[in-house]
């Protein structure tokens, strides 16, 4: 089996044809004095017939897709027209002496180096539409044709195996001829994998060695939710294959269909679903699948394997990014949460024997101002029109949140009198993930704006789980009932002192232990973006007392199988217990649940 | 010659679709414009420039146009940015 990235899901079964995507071996050639503007002229020629084809597959994409999707054509098209790249070749050929395919294939070198070499992702990806428009330009100078690119027209079926996989291809063959894609390169933001998702096409993309591993012919099985690919499947293995494509399909509709509805019980109770942001390149997929804010801003990032803290400047520039995205929506960024292997390169952090328990989050804050001082100023410059939440990870005490709100204070002066724009305070709030901040919620109350509930952590401290440990794995479960009481005891102390109290924890995007939280009363839910449709789901499609029929009888529970057993009896008479199978890689499970690119 | 600056917000950042609707809008004007973000000036009228620059959403880029309509030009690049290409 080779495993990759499904792009876009199905299950596609066919003979592998593999395409060789290179550039055509171009002669270096001069040519006589005389002959340069001949040559100037077919280059000019070439790029109105390329513009024509691409024109052409255009018109197939937005026929057979739709005008969005026919817009990536668009830019190849000024892609292939570029006066700046043009002029360039034009000067080669005339200052050289050199033919036309010469001269181009030396220029699209160059650039495609310039273009390589960059740091970032989404520009790396755009190469593929670029090498698309300069392999047809060369083509078409050599005398090759477009349509003829591949001379695979005669196979019935065929699954395509390359390299990297162009737009266009996608749109050359019949729907009915090209049953499943599989690359190399790519990801599901490149415009071949967008495109392959409207159209319905199944494939795979980031499958190292499947040109090496596969040889044309070979019976090919692709998962496009999954990423698997298998070479010469069993009966019984494309018997599990259509089996589980039937079920996903039906959950898929499912799904889709609740994306573009509001979050509200059957009953008729309203909940909040926020998204987790852990990297810049969640926010898009947060904001696709409707999330109501950032329950949860991670800020790592900015810092683990860099040799250098982040500057102030540098953290505002971010925290506008995702409240720019998210329009008015609230977003919660939680500070440092740094410790064990977290932290910057340069930083000089004492080697811990138990790190969990160890110098980490908010303590690391605390101790070291050089640290948390620029990004709560960065946050609160943020905050100037954009309604942010500061969240403090950790808490086991409540002189740290008194402490962290004096330093607050004491930056927000700084920048008035620096006359800086900012907000002149914000909201901090508890991350509740410790015995210690459920037992003083009552005391934290006071000091907090409010609280949200870390679930992992909660979980690792009060049943002295590691949950890395693979060993402990059968132990490590949030639905055990005692932590289903430390989560009642803090949503009953936050209601005693108005202070909101959600979850933001993994807890939450696991769809039998989010019915529990509904039912245990959280009226907000923060999760791993991908998680979002199978969670809207599931607010629309279980009762608000059922959930809180399961809830009440899981608080008196002996333990966590029980737990299990009373929800999949409650959650019987209203869905199919086997959609949300959580032995099936369905979606909606850890990184598969997206039925969206 | 004039210069205005102007803030990605698009999530996406000035991706292949956004630079494309940009070097149109920047074709229609008589007047030279570049885009400056740290560091070289590049032509606002080729698409390959405008996509090396690869400007994230929150990035601040500055936009450079001389000539005859270099008002209304830098005016209305500063607005297709401002707008977020009509995706924000």
């Amino acid at each position: 089996m080779i495993r990759g990235v499904g792009v876009s899901p199905g299950i596609a079964y066919a003979p592998a044809v593999i395409l060789e995507w290179t550039f055509p071996d171009v002669p270096d050639r001069s040519v006589a004095p005389g002959e340069v503007e001949r040559e100037v002229r077919r280059l000019n020629e070439a790029v109105v017939a390329v513009v024509a084809t691409l024109n052409r597959l255009r018109e197939r994409v937005l026929e057979r897709a739709g005008l969005e999707e026919s817009r990536i054509f668009e830019a190849q098209i000024m892609m292939v027209q570029d006066a700046d790249f043009l002029d360039g070749v034009i000067h080669l050929i005339r200052e050289n002496n050199l033919s036309a395919e010469t001269a181009y294939e030396f220029k699209a070198l160059e650039l495609r180096a310039a273009w390589g070499g960059t740091a970032n992702v989404r520009l790396r990806e755009r190469l593929a539409d670029l090498l698309a428009t300069q392999l047809r330009v060369l083509r078409h100078l050599m005398g090759q044709s477009d349509d003829e690119l591949f001379g695979l027209r005669d196979h019935k079926h065929v699954i395509i195996v390359a390299h990297e996989i162009y737009p266009g291809l996608t749109v050359q063959f019949d729907r009915d001829q090209l049953l499943g894609l599989v690359s190399e390169e790519g990801t599901r933001t490149s415009h071949a994998a967008i495109l392959a998702h409207s159209l319905g096409i199944p494939c795979v993309m980031g499958a190292t060695g499947a040109v090496a591993r596969i040889r044309g012919g070979t019976m090919v099985l692709l998962d496009g939710t999954t990423g698997s690919i298998l070479l010469e499947p069993t009966v019984a293995e494309l018997e599990a294959a259509q089996l589980m494509a039937a079920r996903r399909h039906k959950l898929e509709l499912q799904l889709e269909a609740a994306t573009q509805q509001p979050a509200v019980t059957p009953d008729g109770h309203t909940i909040t679903l926020m998204g987790n942001v852990d990297l810049p390149d969640e926010i898009e997929t947060a904001v696709r699948h409707g999330a109501q804010g950032v329950g949860l801003l991670r800020t790592e990032f900015m810092v683990t394997g860099r040799a250098h803290l982040p500057s102030e400047d540098e953290q505002l520039e971010y925290f506008r990014r995702v409240t720019f995205a998210f329009g008015s929506a609230p977003i919660v960024i939680r500070t440092y949460d740094l410790g064990g292997d977290k932290f910057p390169a340069a930083f000089d952090a004492p080697s811990e024997a138990n790190p969990f328990l160890g110098w980490r989050s908010i303590r690391v804050c605390l101790d070291q101002p050089e640290i948390f001082r620029p990004q709560l100023r960065a946050i609160l410059r943020a905050a100037a029109d954009r309604s942010i939440q500061i969240m403090l990870p950790l808490v086991t005490r409540v002189e740290e949140v008194v402490r962290a709100r004096e330093i607050l204070a004491e930056e927000s002066d700084d920048l008035a009198r620096a006359g800086i724009r900012a907000a002149k305070d914000v909201p901090v709030g508890v991350m509740v993930e410790t015995p210690a901040a459920v037992v003083m919620a009552d005391r934290l109350a006071k000091v907090s704006a409010f609280f949200s509930v870390g679930t992992n952590d909660l979980t690792q401290y009060t049943l002295a789980v590691d949950r890395g440990n693979a060993h402990l794995a059968s132990r490590f479960n949030p639905h055990d009932p005692a932590i289903l009481r430390m989560l009642s005891q803090v949503l009953e102390t936050g209601r005693r002192y108005n202070v909101p109290v959600s979850v933001c924890g993994e807890m939450a995007s696991e769809p039998l232990h989010a019915v529990l939280l509904l039912g245990l009363g959280f009226t907000t839910l923060s999760v791993a973006p991908p998680a979002l449709p199978l969670l809207k789901w599931l607010v629309r499609t279980v009762p608000m007392e059922t959930a809180r029929r399961a809830a009440a009888e899981a608080l008196e529970a002996p333990g966590p199988d029980a737990v299990t057993e009373i929800l999949r009896e409650a959650l019987k008479p209203v869905l199919d217990l086997r959609l949300i199978d959580t032995q099936g890689p369905l979606p909606g499970r850890g990184s598969g649940a997206s039925l969206l690119p | 010659m004039i210069e205005r600056e102007a803030t990605i917000v698009n999530p996406l950042g000035m991706h292949a679709r956004p630079a494309a609707q940009l070097v149109k809008l920047a074709s229609t004007f008589v007047s030279d414009l570049e885009l400056v973000k740290d560091g070289d000036p590049i032509n606002a009228k080729s698409i390959m420039g405008v996509m090396m620059l690869a400007a994230e959403c929150g990035s601040t880029l500055t936009v450079r146009a001389d000539g005859p309509d270099e008002e209304q030009a830098a005016a209305a690049i500063v607005a297709l940015i401002a707008e977020g290409f009509g995706e924000a």
